[in-house]
Formats: C-alpha cells, structure tokens, sequence
C-alpha cells in the first residue's frame, strides 16, 4: 500500500486481445509494439511455414515487462481478492491450521481466510473454483479493498 | 499533535487536507475508491488504502471500511473534508468510539445544528430569527392567509416535502395567495404524495451571505468575516467574494456578532460556517449552520491570511486559538470561481471524460486549487467540481479585472467546463457592480448570455482521441 515513487504502467490485456484480434482479421503473422518500457511481440502461426491459420498466435512479451507485472493486472478470476479494508488472517485461530494453502483445491462457498475490521472477523469466500496455486500475503497482514490474497489455477 | 491523520475524502479537498499536512509535518494517509486510484494527488500522501469500489456509497462514504483503513493505518485522527460523511453526527461519533479524533465540532453540536427544527430555535433565542412563516404546515386556505396577513406579503407557499428549490410558489396577495395555495397543494400530492404547505416571508432579490466561524475546545470562539455567496443557479454556489460588495460596515458587523453568539450558544467548536439571507433593506435572516470546512473557505484564507484547515487540526488536536478578534482582518478583496466539468448550453449536463490538455493561469494574485491534471479523467461517479480558481488583489476592480485575465488564461480541453459561463458573468454590469443577488444568473441565463467563443490564450488543442 505505501505509494510507489513512480507508478508503474501495467501491461494492459485489454490492448493484447485487440492486437490478436486485429492479427486474426488481417491474417497477419507477426506484431511487435514498443512503447516506452513496455515491448509486445504477437506470433501467429508455425514459424516458417507462412501459413497463419495454422497455430493460435503465441503472445511472448519482452522479459523487463514479465518481471514487473503487478498481479492486480490479470484477469480477476485468477485471483482472490480482499472485498474489504482490514487485517487477513490465514486461520480461523492462532491455534488452528490455515484454513487454504498451495494446492488446495476450492469451490465459490470455500472459506479461504478471514479479515478483520472494527474487531469483527469477516469469513472470505473463495467465490471461484480451482486450485490455490500463490498465497500473496501474511498472516496478520494489514489489507485494501481489492488487493489479491491467493493466485488461481481456474477448474 | 497527531503524528498521522486519514483523509476520508478525495479530488481537491483531499488534496487541500493532505497539503495541510504536509505543511505541518504531519503523515497523511489517503483513501481511494477504485475509480481514484490512478489520481496523482495519492502520491502525496505518506500512504494510500483502496477502500472500495467506484459507488460512493461502497467506498466514500462507507463508515465502516473508512475506520478500518483508519485503524489499519494507526491514525490518530480523521478529517472529513466536505461532503461525504462531514456533516454524520453518527460517523463522527463511531471515530471517537474506536478512539480516533474527528476534525470538526462534537457529534452534539453537529446533531443539533443539523437538525432544521432545532437550528432554527436556537436561533431565535439568540436573536438571530430565521426567515419567518407559519410554525408548521397550515391546514388551509384561511389559515395560509392569516398568517400572511400576519408576517406581510409577499409570501412563498412552499411544499413541506420539497426542498432544493422545488414545490415553492410565490403569492403576492390574498387573491393570488388562494389561487395558488389550491394549485400548490395539488402539484405537492402529485409530486411528492404530501400536500403539506407552509408559508414562509418571500424576500425580495435576497443576497446571501455567510459568516465564517473558527472556535476551539476550550470556548474561545472568533469569526472570520463574512463570504458574499449569491452567485449561484439552483442553491448551487457558482461565485463567491469576500468581503460583500453589497453590506454596509454596520450590517457586517452585526451579521458577524450574530454568528458568533449562535456559535457560542451551540457550544460549537472547530471550523462553521452560519448561512444567513439579506434582504434589500439590510435586515437578515438566519438561513442554517455548516458544521464542516466549505468548499469556498479559500475566499477567507486569501482575504484573512488564516490557514483555516491547519487550525482545524490544531483545534482537534486540543489547541488554543492564538487569534484575538481584533486580528482578525479583512485585506483586499478575493473572489472564487468553481470551475465545474459542465455544459451550461446544455442544462449544465456533467461532462466526464479524458482532460487532454490542462493550462491552469497563474501570476500575482491567482490561487488554483485543484486535482486535476494533463491526462486526468474525470469519472462520472463522483461532483463535477475540477478547480476552484481564486484571485486576491487590493481592490474589488482590480479582483474582477484579473479573475477576468485568470478565466481567460484557463485552458481544459476537451472535456466541456463552465469557464465560458464565469467569463460572462464576469463582464456583467450587475456583477461589476456589485450588485447581485440569489437570482442574478437564472435572469442572466434566461435573456440568453452565453460565454463569448473562447479567446484562450494558449495554443490551439491537437485533435483528442476519446474526446466526448
């Protein structure tokens, strides 16, 4: 939550599925973006055979951009994310185990944690169904509204 | 002192408050709906919490998840800002529960004053009557005109159930009082399932200004003279001057005594604001208190020399006003534009969207006091408020002549804004002279004064993709 110096500009998956859309409508084999500190390369098709309808396009962002993709950018359904301001814990008390870790597999109604607000524990659904693939914070952690709690891995 | 204070607000008073803080070394946590969060002004803060989603009501004013960021954050105190939740006797009372300091006056205070009823009592047994009309609704025709009779035409019938302007029908005699008495109790079935009226004195061009209140906790309590607000469209405040052009030293004098004696007798403490009518003759009526920070307190800041927010922080924090009444000076004149996100040819319809290209003016005398930016968007979930443009000079030709030069300068594009609208009323004699009262810019509206094509001094805007 502390403000970074500079905000970082997120890689924008809304402008990835356009230039795939755009590849597809012109049956064109290649598209390489730079914009700043950001770099794209869309492929499409089997390289060397010319033919681009034969392969889904492969997306293959520069490395630089792949290392500081905040994970708030993906799509929602692969994260669990905190519906409110509070303090995550991991287990429903300091004696029990935690209620999910990595690998476990959750449905909507799984309650994977707790946050806490004005002193009342709130039970936080998984809403999703998958396999906990990132648990991205600590016990007793302070939280936001929005942030994400567990990385994963769709049914 | 408070080592680190919750702004549980956003856009420009966010920033005012962060500011404040910074300017007295004190850590500003800010809150953010989501709609906010790529907001520049974030990064000014010492910390920044995402409280909600982009409804207000999930996020702004959410009590609940704005106690939680606070405790999260470990602030000893909040301040409201405007709006919101700063005037929820209920909110600030939930921060004092959890032991956290809200910036502004008691729960009490703030309860009592914002109750219409109970404010106006108080009123009276000052010595500062509100407007007068019948106690409570009238249960008929007869009735309405015994007490118009009593109070003295002309009168305003207004719907019990109406508010902001609406349900109210002006009777310039007994005649026209019944006529209009049937034809109201009709539209306020129709309208708002409640024909209860009421019967209120009509004041004539009514002109209305405000006395600027700051008291501490410990019962000193100074004003800070007055604020000319009737420049406005709608109980919407446009324009605002201090001092008021239009109020004799005698008049000004009383207005003032007359707030701080209702201060005192509300046992009120912080930063207030007491809204009174003036009518032609000078007389005045007690109109309603604002138990918060204004969004116009930059008009007294300017002409005062006092940082209003730095001592409402002060005042919460258990200080003494350093200020004696007699230090309390008027210097020059200043005068505010609100420049809103809005098309006046079209009904002053909200206009979101993308500011391109943003030129704020600047030079001797000009105050912007803004949160937006080249590249900002302005989202549609919240006020259309961009930027509250000020100017203070020595005299009030010279304050029109630069606002005049301030407004011209100003460029926002392409998102429409009521800079046009600020220009004419600018250049109109009335308000040259000085002479304006509550209904000034629906008269102006009406005769058809538009903004003149803006000759902005800046260069031309590129084309704008997104433009709306």
């Amino acid at each position: 939550m502390q403000r970074p110096a500079s905000i970082e500009k997120p890689m924008d998956l809304k402008q990835i599925k356009s230039l795939v859309q755009l590849m597809i409508e012109n049956d064109l084999s290649r598209i390489e973006l730079r914009e700043g500190d950001t770099h794209i390369l869309l492929r499409r098709g089997h390289p060397g055979t010319g033919n681009p309808a034969a392969a889904p396009p492969v997306v293959a962002p520069a490395a630089p951009v792949a290392a500081t993709l905040p994970p708030a950018e993906q799509p929602a359904a692969r994260y669990i994310r905190s519906p409110m301001v509070g303090t995550f814990y991991a287990a429903a008390d300091p004696e029990s185990k935690p209620f999910v870790g990595v690998g476990d597999e959750v449905e909507p109604d799984t309650v994977v944690c707790l946050v806490e607000a004005m002193k009342v524990f709130n039970e936080i659904k998984a809403e999703i169904s998958g396999r906990i693939t990132k648990v991205l914070v600590q016990n007793a952690q302070a939280v936001e509204y929005d942030q994400p709690l567990f990385e994963v891995a769709p049914a | 002192m408070f080592k680190r204070i919750l702004v549980a607000n956003r856009g420009e008073i966010a920033l005012r408050i962060i500011r404040a803080c910074r300017d007295m070394g004190i850590e500003a946590v800010a809150v953010y709906s989501r709609a906010d969060r790529d907001a520049a002004y974030l990064n000014l803060a010492h910390d920044a919490i995402c409280i909600g989603p982009e409804p207000a009501q999930l996020s702004y004013l959410n009590a609940a998840a704005i106690i939680s960021a606070a405790e999260v954050a470990d602030v000893q105190a909040i301040h409201p800002g405007y709006g919101f939740l700063a005037e929820n006797p209920t909110f600030a009372q939930m921060c004092r529960d959890c032991r956290i300091e809200f910036i502004g006056p008691s729960a009490e205070a703030m309860r009592m004053l914002g109750n219409k009823v109970e404010a106006r009592r108080l009123a009276r047994r000052v010595k500062v009557p509100p407007v007068p009309g019948s106690p409570g609704p009238v249960a008929n025709e007869d009735e309405a005109v015994a007490v118009a009779e009593k109070i003295g035409f002309p009168v305003m019938i207004k719907a019990a159930a109406g508010g902001g302007g609406r349900g109210m029908r002006p009777a310039h005699n007994e005649a026209t009082l019944r006529t209009s008495f049937r034809n109201a109790r009709a539209e306020a079935e129709a309208a708002f399932k409640d024909g209860s009226l009421y019967i209120e004195k009509l004041i004539e061009r009514p002109r209305h200004v405000e006395v600027q209140i700051l008291a501490d906790q410990h019962g000193n309590t100074v004003h800070l003279w007055e604020r000319d607000c009737s420049t406005q469209r709608r109980h919407q405040k446009l324009i605002e001057e201090s001092p008021s052009p239009q109020i004799s030293a005698r008049t000004r004098a009383k207005l003032c005594a007359a707030a701080v004696r209702l201060a005192r007798a509300a046992q009120y403490y912080s930063a207030g604001t007491c809204e009174f009518l003036v009518d032609e003759d000078e007389d005045f009526y007690f109109l309603e208190v604002n138990t918060r920070i204004q969004v116009e307190h930059p008009v007294t800041e300017l002409v005062t020399g006092i940082d209003l927010v730095q001592w409402q922080i002060r005042i919460a924090a258990g200080e003494r006003l350093k200020l004696k009444q007699d230090d309390v000076r008027q210097n020059g004149v200043a005068i505010e534009c609100r420049i809103n996100a809005e098309s006046p040819d079209d009904g002053f319809r909200p206009c979101p969207g993308r500011i391109e290209q943003y030129l704020p003016p600047g030079g001797p005398g000009v105050r912007v006091d803004t949160h937006v930016y080249g590249g900002y968007v302005v989202s549609p979930h919240y006020d259309s408020l961009l930027a509250k443009l000020l100017v203070h000079r020595g005299t009030r030709a010279e304050a029109v002549s630069s606002m005049r030069r301030a407004l011209s300068e100003f460029v926002v594009q392409p998102v429409k804004t009521t800079i046009p609208l600020h220009l004419a009323l600018m250049e109109h004699s009335d308000f040259v002279k000085g002479n304006v009262d509550t209904g000034f810019v629906e008269r102006v509206m009406t005769a058809g004064i538009r903004g003149p094509a803006p000759t902005q001094a800046g260069p031309q805007p590129s084309k704008s993709p997104g433009a709306n």
